[in-house]
């Protein structure tokens, strides 16, 4: 998907895609931090901080990424609403990049589930 | 009218070892900072021929040394165009001509069309060496210049010490700024020799064959070497802050690989348990300080701020490679797990090498703090961090930040994006030196697990060594 053909509602989805992810990301940070070095959770962390880089670089410069905070305290329920939003993207031809962030999401919500966050 | 320049390739390059044992046998303290200028020179002839020469043989096919090495040698440019110590001036004869011996080959190697065999009197087995002889030039070349910047960095200090003892004006003593800047130069050579000497060894010693599917171990090696190459091209381009604290957090998480991978060497016996008992609190400060550098920068981001692509795909590379390797459901893989799963006295040797490399990131990273002339942060939270950071310095004497206000009202009121305070900077700079005396101390108690040891048993005390041979350093070149 190009940046010139994105729709105002894909473009605000994604927006609220970023904005989830990079809460995920942030409160799973803390705990990292909480636990001390070598915290395994860094991998789960970097991983959501990566996906929350591919969804802004989708973006276009103009659309603003600023919204509300997302409510919600759990990295994982944060990440299921994220993977919820990228469904609903539906653009017949959908890039190769989103099909991989989404992919991307729902290994983090695995992840999140099964892992020492679980 | 200069005689043109009928040498062929191999006499080329053996000139060029000669020159660069010459460099060794006579590194004196005054030639050091030449030696810094005419770095990048040198190494950008060697890339430029190794790219045309025919892989080193025994090198795997992917992963290119040479790349790691360019990075390191334009980041050094970087920093001293920039203004750093030495700056602008005269550049060394020896390095120079090795640099025009290097351009010279490449030019007869690419005019021959092929590279097994490049003029008439070259023979394939000549061209077939090169690849060796350049790394083992780059390598005594380097080793060269350590000893040189070692020797000049303790005759700064010991006219310091001496100006303090007489009371000589302060003006007249050499300051702690280029003492300091001396020694860091020392340490970023050092790291370019080691890791020079490791490839040129064949760095690490892998029982992988490059025509077999990866193994978690090569995938972890490549995805490595990827991501140092990456880190080093997207901090020369003006880097956006979110990229300092990516390179920040993915090295922490190498950090914490390291730890783990060589506690479970230790327990299966591949390394010394004195040598884990004395990394393991050097890797975890280190890790800890790569992640307040990490949030630190996160500070300057913005929720407009963007991620270089192409670093995000060598960390998504790192970390899924660290995370197949190194990890289980529950966390981090048990020692047996890691050993039933990993060649693991070869995986730590390369996480050691990257943790040397490491080290001339972190050099970077604190180049971009001090030296970036684009960075801005929003208003609120950087006028309270320089605030703070301003009263530590007025603490220790600084008296330039007595009464700044570092923010206006109005960029509070709408959290402006604001240039990048004074304070706020060096509290940056003061947390890459945390990670770089952190950093350092990992990478000397893991010296023994260094593949390129051997090569390097001699390294300490580099004063005494000034004018020595360079014979009895000298690596013979694999059969």
């Amino acid at each position: 998907m190009s940046f010139q053909r994105m729709d105002a509602d894909t473009a605000e989805t994604l927006a609220g895609v970023v904005r989830l992810l990079r809460r995920a990301a942030e409160l799973v940070w803390a705990a990292v931090d909480a636990e001390g070095a070598g915290s395994p959770r860094q991998v789960l962390a970097l991983g959501i901080d990566l996906a929350a880089d591919e969804a802004r670089n989708l973006l276009p410069d103009a659309i603003a990424v600023q919204g509300p905070v997302p409510v919600g305290d759990e990295p994982a329920g944060l990440l299921r609403s994220a993977e919820q939003l990228l469904r609903r993207i539906d653009t017949p031809g959908a890039g190769a990049a989103l099909r991989g962030l989404r992919a991307r999401v729902a290994d983090l919500v695995w992840e999140a589930n099964t892992g020492v966050d679980a | 009218v200069s005689m043109p320049d009928r040498r062929t390739v191999g006499e080329l390059l053996a000139d060029s070892e000669a020159l660069a044992r010459e460099t060794l046998l006579d590194a004196t303290l005054e030639q050091a900072p030449a030696m810094v200028r005419s770095w990048n020179q040198l190494v950008g002839s060697a890339v430029e021929l190794w790219a045309v020469l025919p892989p080193a043989p025994n090198s795997p096919s992917w992963s290119d040394p040479m790349e790691r090495l360019r990075a390191i040698g334009e980041a050094i440019s970087r920093s001293v165009t920039a203004g750093h110590w030495p700056g602008q001036g005269p550049t060394d004869e020896h390095l120079t001509q090795i640099a025009d011996n290097l351009s010279h080959a490449q030019h007869l190697v690419e005019r021959s069309g092929h590279a097994s065999q490049s003029t008439t009197t070259d023979s394939p087995a000549d061209v077939q060496h090169a690849p060796g002889q350049v790394m083992h030039t780059l390598y005594v070349a380097a080793h060269g210049t350590v000893v040189a910047l070692g020797a000049y960095a303790a005759d700064l200090q010991a006219q310091a010490e001496t100006a303090k003892r007489r009371r000589q004006p302060v003006a007249e003593r050499p300051t702690a700024l280029e003492i300091s800047a001396a020694q860091a130069m020392v340490a970023r050579f050092d790291g370019f020799e080691h890791l020079a000497a490791a490839a040129y060894l064949g760095e690490p010693p892998s029982s992988t064959n490059p025509g077999q599917v990866a193994t978690p171990t090569k995938r972890l090696e490549t995805a490595l070497a990827a991501w140092e190459v990456q880190a080093h091209r997207t901090l020369a381009a003006r880097p956006d802050p979110a990229d300092l604290v990516r390179i920040s957090r993915v090295q922490a998480l190498i950090t914490s690989t390291t730890s783990i991978l060589t506690e479970a060497a230790a327990r299966e016996g591949h390394v010394d348990v004195a040598v884990i008992q004395r990394l393991a609190p050097s890797l975890e400060a280190s890790q800890l300080a790569w992640s307040r550098l990490a949030k630190r920068w996160g500070e300057l981001t913005s929720p407009a701020s963007r991620t270089d692509p192409a670093l995000v795909g060598a960390a998504s590379e790192v970390r899924a490679a660290i995370a197949a390797t190194a990890t289980n459901q529950a966390g981090w893989a048990a020692p047996d797990q890691l050993a039933s799963r990993l060649d693991l006295p070869n995986i730590v040797k390369t996480l050691h090498l990257s943790m040397v490399a490491s080290v001339e990131i972190a050099y970077v990273v604190r180049d971009t703090a001090a030296d970036h002339p684009g960075l801005t942060a929003p208003a609120r939270i950087i006028g309270m961090r320089s605030q703070g950071e301003a009263e530590l310095a007025i603490e220790q004497g600084e008296t330039r930040y007595e009464g700044i206000t570092w923010t206006t009202r109005r960029q509070r009121a709408s959290n402006q994006l604001v240039p990048l305070p004074e304070p706020a900077r060096r509290g940056l700079i003061n947390l890459a030196d945390d990670v770089l005396a952190t950093t350092n101390q990992a990478v000397a108690a893991a010296a023994q697990l260094d593949p390129s040891d051997v090569t390097r048993s001699t390294r300490f005390g580099r004063e005494g060594r000034i004018g020595r041979s360079a014979a009895s350093r000298q690596i013979t070149h694999p059969a």
